[in-house]
């Protein structure tokens, strides 16, 4: 494919860095950020890639693919960049903005999990593993997973089944609102 | 750090007691974290006995709630930032630096108090979302230091009354103690020692192996286990093959990787580690006298009891 000013989608990338607060435009290709994550064999383009490009505003490329939702934020790239980009924020900025766009990601288990994490945040206040993983389980039409740990993990004591209700509930709802009307009227990304 | 007047003319004439007086001056809120209350129990039981035991103040923040963990900030940064915040602002309210257990909940708190400090137009924001004046000066310190620098080796050594001399164990930091060092400020990023520092300070030997900050897939434990599977045999294999007898860690996510799923890796890769997984507060807590009940050892999956029984340590 030819890349020309016309392939380039540039504003996206600007969202992308003032989101994660890194230029991207500081990396000159060394690599240490794939050679040292933990993730880079699960996906179809390592994080260097990634950064290479976002610099050619081929983000759909990007977007399209599963690399950013396997990235397990272990923050080894950001820690070894030696020109200061902070790749684990690129991929926070990256993530956010294909789940507001509902984008054609072929990974759905990942959003899945963190949108029921989510709403388990607003819903109690705090997570309850096994109603999480059950819910996931559910939703994801994979009813078997993982079925044998449960028993062994009851057994243990490791799964409650009953939770003990927030008093901050009214306050995190505050918070998830407040969070959703500053975006309606365009004071936060 | 916040200190309150302890000493007493009694306990001063008392030299064998002074140790323990001096650690009365320590008091800390507490944040457990989630798991703390539900799959890591033990975790929770473990550090609340060890604290006691070492006369360290624990009060838990009441109604604290989930600081989003890896899931709000991997697709919604301004809510991440805003839970932390707000459960910074409770955590005022309880006297004494913030004491953290999980690795994951230390990460996301220092980060909150690292880029609201950086940029005002975030701070501005979160602001507004949790509609309350920002409090980021209070110190949040994850167990590891409180054990190894605000109590600190000599003291935490003159309270071990059973050194744990003949474990071999693997120190398991993962990613999120130490990086982004920027943020955590805990230890060298590359080569880390606080672990075997406090490991070493209650009589138990560490060895040297090589995936000890690798990744152990954390929160994929639930979406796509695969992964776990892959980076956590990696792991295990690395400390099996440097003659570990143990593992410790210091977080509830690695832990789960580590101990829930080592059988079914065991499994897929027909190997057999037997490698039994404790958090730092077992073990410690164990050189300090305490039981097995008091430390919830009774918890973990892959059974302690064994080895423990080998080395004379029960």
């Amino acid at each position: 494919m030819i890349i020309s000013q016309s392939t380039m989608d540039v504003d996206f990338v600007r969202k992308v860095e003032a989101l994660s607060g890194t230029s991207v435009r500081r990396c000159f290709q060394c690599g240490k950020c794939s050679a040292g994550c933990p993730m880079a064999t699960f996906m179809e383009h390592p994080p260097n890639r990634v950064v290479r490009l976002l610099q050619l505003g081929q983000w759909q490329r990007i977007l399209a693919g599963r690399s950013i939702w396997y990235c397990a934020s272990c923050e080894t790239c950001s820690t070894r960049c030696p020109n200061k980009v902070h790749l684990a924020s690129i991929m926070d900025a990256l993530r956010k903005l294909s789940w507001d766009a509902e984008g054609p990601s072929k990974e759905s288990y990942v959003q899945l999990a963190n949108k029921l994490f989510l709403q388990n945040i607003r819903t109690y206040g705090r997570q309850y593993e096994m109603r999480l993983a059950a819910v996931f389980n559910v939703k994801s039409g994979q009813f078997l997973k993982d079925l044998m740990l449960g028993p062994k993990l009851i057994s243990k004591g490791k799964l409650k089944m009953f939770h003990s209700k927030n008093k901050n509930l009214p306050e995190i709802e505050k918070i998830f609102t407040r969070i959703e009307e500053m975006r309606k009227k365009g004071e936060a990304l | 750090m916040k200190s309150t007047n302890s000493m007493n003319s009694t306990n001063a004439m008392n030299p064998k007691k002074a140790i323990y007086n001096m650690n009365e001056t320590l008091k800390y809120s507490y944040y457990p974290g989630c798991s703390l209350h539900a799959s890591a129990g033990e975790y929770d039981l473990s550090t609340r006995e060890l604290f006691k035991q070492l006369s360290i103040g624990l009060t838990e923040v009441p109604d604290w709630f989930c600081c989003g963990a890896t899931p709000a900030h991997n697709v919604d940064e301004l809510l991440s930032l805003s839970l932390c915040a707000k459960n910074l602002e409770m955590a005022e309210q309880v006297e004494g630096d913030l004491a953290v257990a999980c690795a994951a909940c230390f990460s996301r708190l220092k980060t909150t108090q690292h880029v609201l400090a950086e940029s005002d137009v975030k701070r501005k924001q979160v602001e507004k979302a949790i509609d309350a004046p920002l409090k980021l000066d209070g110190k949040v310190k994850h167990l590891l230091e409180i054990l190894a620098r605000d109590l600190g080796l000599e003291r935490l050594a003159a309270s071990v009354k059973k050194p744990l001399s003949g474990l071999k164990v693997a120190c398991y930091y993962g990613c999120l103690l130490t990086r982004p060092p920027d943020v955590t400020n805990l230890d060298c990023v590359e080569a880390p020692t606080i672990m075997e520092d406090v490991l070493k300070a209650v009589g138990a030997e560490t060895v040297a192996w090589s995936h000890r900050m690798e990744c152990c897939g954390a929160n994929f434990t639930l979406s796509r286990p695969g992964v776990v599977i892959q980076l956590t045999n990696a792991i295990l294999e690395s400390a099996k093959e440097a003659g570990a007898d143990c593992v410790m860690v210091a977080c509830p996510l690695c832990h789960g990787n580590l101990d829930i799923r080592q059988k079914e890796i065991e499994g897929v890769y027909s190997v057999n580690y037997g490698l039994p997984v404790f958090y730092i507060t077992q073990l410690v807590g164990l050189a300090c006298g305490l039981t097995a009940d008091k430390l919830g050892l009774g918890a973990l999956i892959v059974n302690p009891m064994p080895l423990l029984k080998e080395k004379q340590l029960l």
